[in-house]
């Protein structure tokens, strides 16, 4: 049995009365493919928010490699919500790590609207995901005292834009480049934060019809090279049918399926979500 | 090669830069206000710089500066006054309760220090803030300081609300422009590095710098401490080129005239904050000041020109430069 590297346990994450995601219990296992699908507004960037830190939970656990990351019990305001629940079952310790902490344990992730640092080289982009691993501090950075560490992270920057076609754009400005490149500038640092877990937010999305089927190649391939596991949430059916191993189906908020893609398709609930119900 | 060739050109410069201001001094009267210029521009050169570095290069809001650079100011007083003129200087106080002197370069560096511990605490609560918060927080702080260094009961150490004087100064333009270009010349170091490169992805996406792995308060703290040192060092230099001192004197308006320095010379422009500096001076002090007196060709008086016209038209320049020249002289944002 592969090592479970990602866990959440019933997330549930609240914003004033809309529940965007409600109980939500997945896995990701070393080296696998996983995807999270649902209609528009059914919780999936909430669920990638809440694990990458930027929300704290209203609700639930996430574990990483088995050890808890993320954890909060319901207070005052919940406690309607889980009537039911044993609310001792929540108790304990309460963990929200910023997001930034999340990225060192080894979490990386793209966002859904590309959120580059636009009036910033390409290269530079790409060295600023680095700059959290490079062990030297602010004075030692300033005076040039460790040549050594400048010298590594710019080599391994510069790898991961040849990787990525990107070489001969090093030097141009970001938010200059054509929006497919963007996206590829945008892998390309959040593997520069030498994570183990990466999160792909809809990386298809504005994609002709012929380049996801590049992507998913491209996907599992750097999950060789890697070492990695990944996550992605997308809308685009081939390319989740294609690349995922395992797909979860979310739809407001709660997880209506979840399985291989062969069994996904054939499911009714999930052909609903998707299609709506036939009101006759 | 390329880059050691570059190295070599710029430290010749500098040389040449520095020969040309000695020769000057020897040619020219020292009187001049070419001198007053380049030495006050030099001062603002940094402070404008060490502004830029939290407005410009990590997107902080801040204005605070004129309280920092009270805090450098007053700290080089302070330390540096000899003990012999202490009794003269603190004269309500019984000559104070300081009685040493440190060397000038030492109080330079513990001005700065001291303005940076202040912003160090300061930062903590404010940093929090998003832009126009922190800008009020910030701007707070520099007039609670400003008050509390008036503050009686701190007469010992501050002398109240009198003038602090009769501590080192200088009379040679070098010295300013020395102090100054090595302080820009570390700003300028740190905005390439890492760190440096941090500080700017912080300006342009905070969301994605944190899920880039990098710290949001620990990096604007840094940033916030490491331009106050700057702004604590001006001031000290500030202190040394009016050679008084007084807590009345670092308004907020100094602070606008900082911020004015950074937006003309271009927002995240270093080189832009340094023109910018010499050219708001001169005029200020020079150029524009003939706008300030009743002028008569003949029995015919210019009309206009009196006593605060000069502000009108500097006001003018600011909004032509707002409106038409956005990215001010050197900004390519």
């Amino acid at each position: 049995m592969a090592e479970n590297v990602l866990h959440l346990d019933r997330v549930t994450m609240q914003f004033g009365g809309v529940v965007a995601v409600n109980g939500l219990s997945m896995d990701v296992n070393a080296g696998e493919i996983v995807a999270l699908i649902g209609p528009n507004g059914a919780g999936k960037t909430t669920a990638f928010n809440v694990i990458t830190g930027v929300y704290a939970p209203t609700n639930g656990q996430v574990d990483l490699f088995g050890s808890p990351m993320v954890r909060n019990h319901p207070r005052g305001k919940m406690k309607k919500l889980y009537a039911g629940e044993d609310p001792d079952a929540f108790r304990g310790q309460a963990l929200c790590p910023t997001p930034d902490k999340i990225t060192r344990l080894g979490i990386a992730r793209t966002f859904q609207n590309i959120r580059l640092f636009c009036s910033l080289s390409v290269l530079d982009n790409v060295l600023i995901a680095k700059h959290m691993r490079a062990r030297h501090n602010v004075f030692a950075a300033t005076f040039r005292l460790t040549p050594r560490v400048e010298r590594e992270m710019r080599q391994s920057a510069e790898a991961l834009l040849e990787e990525q076609g990107l070489t001969h754009l090093k030097d141009e400005v970001a938010g200059s480049l054509p929006y497919g490149l963007q996206r590829r500038l945008e892998i390309a640092r959040a593997l520069a934060t030498e994570p183990r877990l990466l999160l792909l937010d809809e990386p298809a999305a504005g994609m002709n019809p012929q380049e996801p089927h590049e992507l998913a190649a491209f996907i599992r391939q750097i999950r060789e090279k890697y070492n990695l596991s990944i996550l992605v949430i997308e809308h685009h059916m081939d390319l989740v049918m294609e690349v995922a191993e395992r797909i979860y189906v979310l739809d407001f908020g709660k997880l209506i399926a979840q399985g291989d893609p062969a069994a996904i398709q054939d499911n009714p609930d999930v052909i609903t979500a998707y299609l709506g119900v036939d009101e006759e | 090669m390329k880059k050691k060739t570059a190295n070599l050109i710029s430290l010749g410069l500098v040389a040449g830069l520095f020969l040309v201001l000695f020769l000057l001094e020897q040619v020219m009267d020292p009187a001049s206000m070419l001198f007053v210029v380049l030495k006050k521009g030099a001062i603002y050169a940094l402070v404008a710089v060490s502004m830029n570095l939290l407005n410009g290069f990590t997107g902080l809001f801040s204005l605070g500066q004129a309280g920092f650079m009270l805090i450098g100011a007053y700290a080089y007083g302070i330390l540096t006054i000899p003990p012999e003129a202490r009794d003269a200087v603190y004269q309500y106080f019984d000559g104070g309760i300081i009685q040493f002197a440190l060397p000038v370069p030492l109080a330079l560096i513990i001005a700065g220090l001291a303005a940076a511990f202040f912003a160090f605490l300061i930062g903590l609560p404010v940093l929090r803030l998003k832009s126009d918060y922190l800008a009020i927080a910030t701007l707070g702080f520099a007039e609670i300081i400003r008050a509390f260094f008036q503050w009686d009961a701190l007469g010992p150490i501050t002398n109240g609300s009198n003038l602090l004087r009769r501590f080192p100064t200088f009379s040679s333009v070098i010295f300013p422009f020395f102090v100054a270009g090595l302080c820009i010349a570390i700003i300028v170091l740190l905005v390439n590095s890492s760190y440096g490169r941090a500080f700017k992805a912080i300006r342009d996406d905070e969301v994605a710098a944190e899920a880039m792995g990098i710290n949001l308060f620990k990096h604007k703290q840094m940033a916030f401490v490491i331009s106050s040192f700057f702004a604590g060092v001006s001031g000290a230099l500030l202190a040394m080129y009016q050679t008084t001192v007084q807590a009345s004197a670092f308004k907020s308006a100094m602070t606008y005239e900082i911020l004015l320095i950074v937006v003309i010379g271009g927002i995240g422009s270093i080189s832009g904050s340094c023109i910018a500096s010499f050219l708001f001076i001169a005029c200020n002090e020079w150029w524009l000041r003939f706008l300030d007196n009743e002028l008569f060709i003949g029995t015919w008086q210019v009309p206009l020109l009196r006593t605060g016209f000069r502000k009108v038209v500097f006001s003018i320049i600011i909004m032509a430069v707002v409106l038409f020249y956005r990215q001010g002289i050197m900004g390519d944002r």
